[in-house]
């Protein structure tokens, strides 16, 4: 089996609990060749959000990847939207208000409300 | 395990660098909002996750798998992340099966003594495990492997 880190995420080991961000917090080695950081996301801590679905049997991997990779594209496209909000304000730290503003005026953030306090 | 769902949050260090990386340089962010779009994430794997299970259901499978992934982005109207996922998906498949390949050759280098047939037996249980089994079990023979 993948002999390798899975996907690229800086974790070689992917058993830790949710509350183990020790290991996150370790450099993102640039090792090596291509693809080699597929997702930054680990795919354990990924893993273990779909399973707190009670409805949820089972997860093949790629899915599981898959999703790991729409969330980094989901942070990436939150954080761009509410810096809009921030350069409005002339500011250059984005604030909790800018995401609240982001999550209030785009759509597709609807799901949010609600969730983040 | 007594956490509520939105409370296995994905690391601060990838999150904080994900957010830096698709910022201007020279922009900063709160503590207070980098928290928040962390568990916005959160929030967000756990919406498609339903999403997506609900694909996998109508189709009559218990396992999730990536279109069912796929399908439920449109659903939540993130179509816009459908084209890079299903690259970044054709990427991931290809690795996969790069890594396959080079532990498979190192299985055929141990057995070269043994039967053939074995050999073709266990790699077709390998590629149904791939799809059907929890990761837990492939977690724990990556762990092996390592």
């Amino acid at each position: 089996m993948a002999a390798a880190a899975p996907a690229g995420s800086g974790t070689p080991r992917e058993e830790e609990g949710p509350g183990g961000e020790a290991g996150a917090a370790q450099p993102q080695a640039p090792t090596s060749g291509p693809g080699a950081r597929l997702s930054r996301l680990p795919l354990a801590r990924v893993k273990a959000l779909v399973k707190a679905d009670p409805d949820v049997t089972l997860a093949g991997q790629e899915a599981i990847f898959v999703l790991a990779r729409a969330a980094e594209l989901f942070v990436e496209t939150i954080a761009r939207d509410a810096y809009c909000c921030a350069q409005q304000g002339k500011r250059k730290t984005l604030q909790r208000r800018d995401l609240d503003n982001a999550i209030e005026a785009v759509d597709e953030f609807a799901f949010l409300e609600g969730t983040l306090d | 395990m007594a956490e509520r769902p939105e409370d296995l949050n994905l690391p601060n260090a990838v999150i904080t660098r994900i957010i830096k990386e698709a910022l201007p340089d020279g922009v900063n962010i709160s503590k207070e909002a980098r928290s928040a779009i962390s568990r916005a994430a959160s929030v967000f794997v756990l919406y498609a996750t339903s999403c997506a299970n609900n694909f996998a259901m109508k189709g009559k499978r218990k396992t999730l798998n990536a279109s069912d992934v796929l399908s439920a982005m449109e659903e939540m109207e993130f179509q816009r992340f459908i084209t890079p996922l299903k690259e970044a998906l054709e990427a991931y498949r290809r690795e996969q099966k790069g890594k396959k390949e080079a532990s498979e050759q190192k299985k055929k280098d141990k057995d070269k003594k043994t039967d053939s047939e074995e050999q073709d037996r266990s790699r077709d249980e390998d590629n149904d495990e791939d799809e059907e089994r929890i990761e837990e079990e492939q977690n724990e023979e990556d762990e092996v492997d390592n």
